[in-house]
């Protein structure tokens, strides 16, 4: 039922016919709008329940005049060519709906329904009214009134204005009383508001103040991980505090001088912190912004979000937070009327798309006392906009129930469980908070639930197991005595028996003790891979001593300070020369050694009092303050790593283990010792033989290894060898660890050698080489954990106070158990600083702190996410940064240095070094070769003149140059001046180290804005007019040197209708439609990808260049492209593709090519849908072609408001396609849609053939979309492909790879 | 009890856990740190214990003691 609205009035202060311009807080919302036409999510709504009785007319009447009253809900909002204006209208008709569900017994549930079904329908911005009102009666003296309004014109507090003014006026219509006079100002005051504040001193001063305050652009942070747009809907969930704990809140607020609100934000900062392992925190807050204002009394859209930056640490207390949130608000109110929009664009967020702020804090106190004729009312927000990322409304009506707070979030990064998860445990906190004394610091608080707490300590934790008190070598001579004639070892030709080995190693350890050797001391090993390293190891053990490995590879200078830091009581080595000779320690040098020496030594085991508990080997790692640092493992917890590692993969005698790790890397330990201590076989790789990925897989292949040990990067090289499958056909199993094993690697690995088990393991070298261990299932998708604890081993997750992280949530990864190491040798300070006492198990107990960010899953798996300091793994080798940068600065003539891994290309890791000062690069390279070992010696060595500082004066790594690496390896030289200027030009371009003459643009990633931005260059360089389409034609610098030197005037203009992506080659070409822009430019990289051999072309749009009326139907328009094609191809068969509209332009030129008796042979169609899905939607207007440039461009729209904003931001911004021309882009204005109308009119007709299609897979807001859709317009089958992107991500590389490969093959088929 | 100036002075500075010689009478309080949370609560107070009868809207419309001063019932001299 409508109501018409009969008796208004006429309100005071209207606007003029011309009507108002909109409030930058409007203009917010209108562009969220614009972007998204249909989408219900600026939709707010709340819900009064009403219980007494209540006259439905008379409230009827009430609401008419409150309608009257509010300009806001006679608004309609028009797009004018000045930009977009509201318009008051005079008089709206009332849109309340009455329905009386009194009969229903699920009364209630249908007008819940009603009111979800209504929240979901867009408002009509142009057309209005931008509210919707219902009254439902579901019970005889019970009514739930029910508002909805669109949030361009409302605000949490403008609703508050409109229920008290309604129950005003339906109380003294009721009397019989005429309403007490209106009290409400007008929109127009808003607008005059907002226009003085925006020419004011006052905007450029809180404009400078924000950028001020946020010039270091802080990282948001972010409780999901990760961001994502806005999506149409938000998830809800709801909960109340109970009465109790919200009192006590308030008094705490009280005594602390705050109000409650803000002791809210403050445990949100606290919840925000810990959850997301930041100390620095950025809150948003929404601000009613009306105070001091005669908007108080304006129903209107006022309210402003903040960025409220907070640091939260362990050692503050909830009273210093609390007051920090105290002063921040009081700093943030001063600078409120700063809209949220425009801070971000100040601080250059908007055009890469990042945020400002993490959760939400939207606290809503508003006076709810609401009394209608003596009836109470209760209020219930259903809506309060669109959700960003997470955001906790928090109520307080006054009505005795206590806080009640809604988690919203959206939905396509929280789930419900997710949700009340964080819920959960923001109400666990407050209870904390609200029962402790805010004078102690935050480190009592934990943020997981008892529950959480018990599952991630305790649960996951469950691995005592009982182990013998052995040792690592007691095992190995036993099992020896039990298998003597087994093979014990391998390496080329020679084989020893578990007798010879152990014979051998008796009479050296027996050597060795006379030297000193035994429990407690230290041995040095300084052997390349050989049968006396394994030897000498052994004979080491025997001793009693611990073993030192040294890498012989290592430069003198750390072999030095090695050998002075840990004060071995020997060292043992090849061959003389191979240990600097000055130093203080003893050398066994075996070549120099008389075999007598040997030989008159016993072969049988030597006694030594050895325990579990001294120490087995010292092996060093790199330390951050320049000086590596030495790990010393005992014997108990090597033999406990041995004992679970055979329990879970159960090695048995006829296994061959690979040794090929370098003993100073921890990994070596289990592969030199795992398979003596079980009787299996060691096979022993030649030295450097672990970095040629050949000889290994050749190896493997002729020794029948079973068991072996990769670096996932060095997995990655070796499956993408030549016939490992092949190869490898004796692998049982395969070990990775050292860095994080990407998925990709595992999927591949599993590709590669389906049946052979890979096993993800995990630990530093400070907790006997690895701690959690994870098998690798085919299928498996996302991050590969880190996995579970090994035996007698613990795995905490905790937070900047020690507090466990629940799962999901990113801590500090620490260690205890028995596998952790004695310390650092020498070292006791910072032994103490990373071995810290374990506050979760018995006195005494230790763990370690790792450096690792990791989270927990909820099935108890561990997965890695990072570092928490500058350390690295570079190929899986461990490196702490500060150590390279203290020795660049250790170099003469550098007075600053800064050390990093790049990856500037994927998959391409490099160690780049950044000096300043007067040194020359190369010699400090040169220098540091001879200091450091190999893997830490960067590849590149840049001298600046000055570090790149972020604002506020730290390093900004982000903005250290690429270095660049110049020659290429197998090009030759450029054959003259011209070619090499332009060789130049596309390593510069390209951002690629090498380009070789004959290297073609596309092929090296070129994309269609980079071949804008050479052909700019190529113009400014060498004052040639290039068109993109001679790039096309001549791809490479010889080819385009040629053409330039030539003098022929460049042909084919990339914007004609059939643009030549790749004209020669022999294979019936493939012809790619343009998308609504009407430009193919995009398909560039489809054309590197098919090869040579396949020629495509793109059909662009008419028109772009001159003024030639564009087409009036699709129909026209494919008729057209047809005879174009024919020009090229006069007869079949074809091969078409498109994308989104170009897909539908495909379909209509195949329909019409088999119409006229040719052959299709192909059509492939990228994300398109036909027209009948679209028709019924409206088409975009011109706000959604500007937006739609802009994305070409790659800017997120803003507040370009028309074409000339489009051209100006385009321009500033630098984008190649600015360099299109004011013309072209403002064809494409045109062009775009003009495309939406053809779309919707078009009627397909029916394609005879199979269709191959790509979706876009990603959740989209469109999501009414179905390939099925075109099922009535093909005759054969739909193949499809689903892609993980979305739908303008499609042609990016990635997906691109993934497409060609289908095509590719599919193109191959067809031409045999 | 009638309010004075200085106990009004007195209960915002309280508020917002400030000086009371901090607190100026005739500047807007919104650059103290007033807000309408604490407008709210101070009224609350003042209606409880001395008969206030003004609106929130009126005192947050101008958020200043001197303002405030008629609409509580207090004399400016």
């Amino acid at each position: 039922m409508t109501l018409l609205d009969t008796d208004r009035e006429e309100p005071a202060g209207t606007a003029s016919r011309a009507g108002l311009p909109l409030t930058a807080a409007q203009s917010g919302m209108w562009y969220a709008q614009a972007l998204d036409p249909l989408s219900p999510a600026q939709n707010t709504a709340e819900c009064l329940e009403i219980d007494g009785p209540l006259d439905p007319a008379i409230f009827a009447a009430a609401l008419r005049r409150v309608t009257a009253e509010a300009d806001a809900l006679r608004v309609r909002v028009v797009d004018t060519p000045e930009g977009p204006r509201q318009y008051v209208e005079p008089e709206v008709e009332l849109p309340l709906t009455v329905l009386d569900f009194r009969g229903h017994e699920d009364g209630r549930e249908r007008a819940e329904a009603w009111m979800r079904d209504d929240l979901a329908t867009p408002c009509d911005l142009a057309t209005g009214p931008l509210f919707r009102q219902a009254l439902f009666r579901v019970g005889e003296d019970r009514w739930l009134w029910y508002q909805c309004i669109h949030h361009l014109v409302i605000d949490g507090f403008g609703y508050s204005l409109l229920a008290r003014r309604t129950a005003e006026v339906y109380s003294a219509l009721v009397r019989g009383a005429e309403p007490p006079a209106r009290a409400f100002g007008t929109l127009a005051e808003l607008v005059e508001q907002d226009t003085a504040y925006r020419t004011s001193e006052a905007f450029a001063a809180d404009r400078k103040h924000w950028s001020e305050e946020f010039a270091d652009r802080p990282d948001v942070p972010r409780l999901a991980g990760r961001g994502a747009l806005p999506g149409r809907t938000f998830r809800r969930r709801t909960a109340h505090l109970p009465q109790v704990t919200s009192e006590r809140l308030r008094e705490v607020a009280g005594r602390l001088r705050a109000t409650w609100p803000e002791v809210l934000m403050a445990a949100q900062a606290l919840y925000t912190s810990r959850a997301t392992a930041q100390s620095d925190v950025v809150l948003g807050v929404p601000m009613m912004g009306r105070v001091g204002s005669a908007s108080l009394r304006i129903p209107g859209m006022v309210m402003n979000v903040l960025p409220l930056r907070l640091s939260v640490t362990p050692e503050d207390t909830f009273a210093e937070l609390v007051r920090q949130v105290v002063l921040g608000v009081r700093q943030l109110r001063r600078h409120q009327r700063y809209r949220y929009e425009d801070i971000r664009r100040d601080l250059g967020l908007l055009g890469e798309s990042r945020g400002l702020v993490g959760p939400l804090v939207n606290v809503m106190p508003f006076d709810y006392a609401l009394d209608f004729a003596g009836t109470r009312a209760r209020a219930r927000n259903l809506s309060a906009g669109p959700v960003d990322d997470l955001t906790v409304n928090v109520y307080d009506r006054a009505d005795g129930g206590g806080l009640r707070i809604d988690h919203d979030g959206n939905p396509a990064l929280y789930e419900d469980a997710d949700l009340a998860a964080h819920q959960d445990r923001f109400l666990h906190l407050l209870e904390g908070l609200a029962d402790t004394d805010p004078q102690v610091p935050l480190r009592v608080h934990g943020i997981a639930t008892a529950a959480e707490r018990a599952l991630v300590i305790e649960e996951f934790n469950r691995t005592g197991h009982e182990v013998p008190p052995t040792t690592l070598i007691g095992p190995i001579e036993s099992r020896a005595a039990r298998c003597p004639g087994a093979t014990a070892l391998v390496y080329g030709d020679t084989s020893l028996t578990y007798a010879e080995l152990n014979a051998r190693a008796n009479r050296f350890a027996r050597h060795l003790q006379s030297l000193g050797a035994g429990p407690g001391r230290l041995v040095a090993v300084a052997v390349p891979r050989s049968v006396d390293l394994i030897v000498s190891l052994l004979a080491v053990l025997k001793s009693g001593a611990a073993y030192l490995p040294l890498d012989p590879e290592y430069p003198q200078a750390r072999l030095t300070y090695m050998l002075d830091d840990a004060a071995p009581v020997c060292a043992v080595t090849d061959r003389p020369g191979r240990l600097p000779a000055d130093g203080d320690t003893p050398l066994v040098v075996l070549s120099e050694l008389e075999p007598a020496v040997l030989d008159a030594e016993l072969p049988t085991n030597p006694a030594r009092p050895l325990t579990p508990a001294d120490p087995a080997y010292v092996i060093y790692t790199s330390g951050s303050t320049g000086r590596p640092k030495g790990v010393v493992v005992s014997h108990g917890a090597i033999d406990n790593r041995l004992r679970w590692m055979q329990y879970a993969y159960g090695l048995r005698s006829d296994d061959r283990v690979l040794q090929k790790t370098p003993s100073s890397f921890d990994v070596s330990v289990w592969e030199f010792f795992w398979p003596l201590r079980e009787g299996a076989a060691l096979v022993v790789a030649e030295p450097g033989g672990h970095k040629d990925p050949v000889y290994l897989a050749r190896l493997i292949d002729e020794q029948a290894v079973t068991t072996c040990h990769f670096v996932p990067s060095m997995l990655q090289v070796f499956l993408t060898g030549a016939d490992v499958s092949g190869l490898c056909a004796g692998l049982r199993r395969v070990f990775c660890s050292g860095e994080a094993l990407p998925r990709e690697t595992a999927q591949a690995f599993g590709k590669a050698l389906p049946r052979v088990a890979l096993h993800n393991l995990y630990g530093p070298t400070e907790a006997a080489v690895d701690v959690s261990h994870h098998t690798c299932q085919v299928g498996d998708t996302g991050p590969v954990p880190i996995g579970r604890p090994v035996w007698n081993t613990r795995l905490y997750v905790l937070d900047a106070a020690l507090e466990p992280c629940p799962p999901g949530v990113p801590g500090e990864l620490f260690l205890a158990g028995r596998q952790l190491a004695d310390g650092y040798l020498n070292r006791p300070e910072l032994t103490a600083e990373r071995f810290v006492d374990d506050p979760f198990a018995a006195p005494g107990e230790r763990m370690y702190r790792t450096g690792d960010l990791a989270r927990w899953t909820e099935q108890g798996e561990v997965e890695y996410l990072g570092r928490t300091d500058h350390q690295v793994k570079l190929r899986g080798q461990r490196i702490e940064l500060g150590e390279i940068e203290a020795a660049l600065a250790g170099r003469p003539g550098v007075t600053g240095a800064c050390a990093l891994v790049r990856e500037d290309r994927p998959g391409d890791q490099q160690l780049v070094g950044y000096v300043t000062g007067e040194a020359d690069p190369s010699d400090v390279r040169a220098a540091l070769s001879r200091e450091l070992p190999e893997h830490m010696v960067p590849a590149a060595v840049l001298v600046l003149d000055a570090f790149p500082l972020s604002p506020n004066g730290k390093l900004d790594r982000r903005e250290l140059p690429v270095p660049v690496f110049t020659g290429a390896e197998r090009a030759r030289e450029a054959a003259s001046p011209l070619e090499k200027t332009l060789v130049g030009l596309f390593a510069e371009v390209l951002s690629v180290e090498r380009v070789g003459p004959d290297d073609a643009f596309f092929d090296l990633g070129g994309t269609s804005l980079l071949a804008v931005r050479l052909v700019t260059r190529i113009g400014e360089e060498l004052g040639s007019e290039l068109t993109i389409g001679s790039l096309f034609e001549a791809p490479t610098p010889a080819r385009l040197a040629a053409r330039l030197g030539s003098g022929r005037p460049a042909a084919g203009d990339a914007l004609d209708c059939v643009l030549p992506l790749r004209p020669e080659g022999g294979r019936p070409p493939l012809f790619a439609f343009h998308p609504a822009g009407g430009i193919a430019w995009c398909y560039a990289g489809l054309a590197a990808r098919l090869g040579p051999d396949q020629p495509v072309y793109g059909i662009q749009a008419r028109g772009l260049t001159d003024d030639t009326p564009l087409p009036e139907s699709l129909q026209e328009q494919a008729a057209d492209y047809v005879r174009r094609i024919r020009e090229v191809r006069p007869h079949g068969p074809y091969r078409l593709i498109g994308w989104s509209v170009g897909g539908i332009l495909a379909h209509t030129v195949a329909v019409l090519l088999q119409e006229a008796g040719e052959e299709v042979q192909l059509l492939a169609l990228l994300d398109a849908f036909p027209a009948e899905q679209w028709r019924e939607r409206p088409a975009p207007e011109e706000g959604d072609a500007l937006t739609a440039v802009l994305r070409m461009a790659g800017f997120e729209r803003t507040d370009e408001r028309d074409r000339e904003d489009v051209l100006a931001t385009l321009r500033r911004g630098g984008s190649p396609l600015a360099g299109l021309g004011d013309h072209t882009l403002n064809r494409i204005v045109d062009i775009v849609p003009n495309h939406a109308r053809m779309m919707r009119e078009h009627v397909h007709g029916t394609y005879d053939g199979d269709v191959l299609f790509f979706t876009a897979a990603a959740p989209r807001a469109e999501d009414w979309l179905t390939r099925e859709a075109w099922q009535p317009h093909v005759r054969g089958g739909l193949e499809n492909l689903d892609l993980d992107c979305t739908h303008p991500q499609l042609l990016q590389d990635r997906q691109l790879d993934a497409i060609c490969e289908v095509l590719t093959e599919r193109l191959r088929k067809l031409d045999i | 009890m009638a309010l004075t100036l200085e106990q009004i002075r007195a209960d915002v500075a309280d508020a917002l856990g400030e000086d009371p010689a901090e607190i100026p009478f005739d500047e807007n309080l919104l650059d103290y740190g007033l807000d309408s949370v604490r407008i709210m609560a101070l009224l609350e107070g003042w209606r409880r214990d001395h008969a206030v009868s003004a609106d929130f809207a009126d005192l947050a419309e101008q958020p200043a003691i001197e303002a405030w001063a008629p609409m509580l019932g207090v004399a400016v001299s």
